[in-house]
């Protein structure tokens, strides 16, 4: 079983209720277990807000591209867009707070996509970034964790 | 497209300002969060409760507005706290490394008992 779906949205916050969307309705037609896709949910929210925030620091409009793929043994978040190179991986850990303070808002992100799923990749590919996120769960099997 | 993810509300017990969330909190509406929360704040709310119980999943976005929204309280004099995180979201506060930075409450209850 294998289903993919591409959304190409453009670097608005807005647009980001699209994948949002296409990731439920898919998540609940092949049975994604709950906490899974919650925890896609967050992490595709994360790297597309990152990519809409950071890509193109110009400021103009620009379309980009997000594919979700839903494998028997998991879901796939795929990202290609064409703005300046940033590996996700690289992001420094967020600002431990110092004692008594509040931790700054920022780097909290990526730090919890690393930590929602099981894979996060990325390569720079004839001028685009493509940056990949997995998380393994049983598609279709009835969730015991929730 | 999905407009309403999130929907806000609140009402008052006692002296206490409750703000009711239901849906998800993401990039999309974070922004709606914080400045409803800055805007009872500023309008002289000193005790807020925010209850989750109704809160599918949140997001970095959403803890950046919680953050802000205290220390706004804080520069008030305000109580802010937050009460009836279900377990996907307590999961979630404790992959941001943030469950040790608010006050929270089991239920909305005791939030209120305790600052009544």
């Amino acid at each position: 079983m294998i289903r993919s779906v591409d959304l190409e949205i453009h670097n608005d916050l807005s647009e980001i209720a699209v994948v949002r969307d296409a990731l439920d309705r898919l998540g609940s037609e092949l049975e994604v277990p709950s906490r899974a896709l919650i925890q896609l949910q967050v992490a595709l929210d994360e790297i597309v807000s990152n990519v809409v925030k950071y890509s193109w620091p110009d400021g103009s409009k620009h379309k980009f591209l997000v594919r979700i793929t839903v494998q028997a043994t998991g879901v796939a978040l795929d990202i290609f867009d064409d703005g300046r190179p940033f590996d996700p991986r690289s992001a420094p850990e967020p600002n431990l707070a110092l004692d008594g303070q509040r931790p700054r808002p920022g780097g909290v992100g990526i730090h919890m996509i690393k930590k929602l799923v099981d894979d996060l990749s990325y390569e720079r590919i004839d001028g685009r970034n493509h940056t990949s996120l997995t998380k393994k769960c049983a598609i279709g099997a009835v969730s015991t964790e929730d | 497209m999905n407009t309403n993810a999130l929907t806000i509300g609140h009402s008052h017990e006692g002296g206490v300002c409750v703000v009711t969330l239901s849906g998800r909190i993401d990039s999309t509406n974070a922004n709606d969060l914080m400045s409803r929360l800055n805007a009872l704040i500023s309008s002289g709310e000193k005790s807020i409760v925010v209850d989750f119980g109704a809160v599918l999943y949140l997001t970095s976005a959403a803890f950046r507005a919680l953050l802000v929204a205290t220390d706004e309280a804080e520069r008030n004099a305000a109580k802010f706290v937050l009460c009836s995180l279900g377990g996907h979201v307590r999961e979630l506060f404790e992959m941001g490394g943030l469950l040790e930075v608010f006050t929270i409450h089991p239920s909305r209850a005791e939030a209120v008992a305790r600052l009544a």
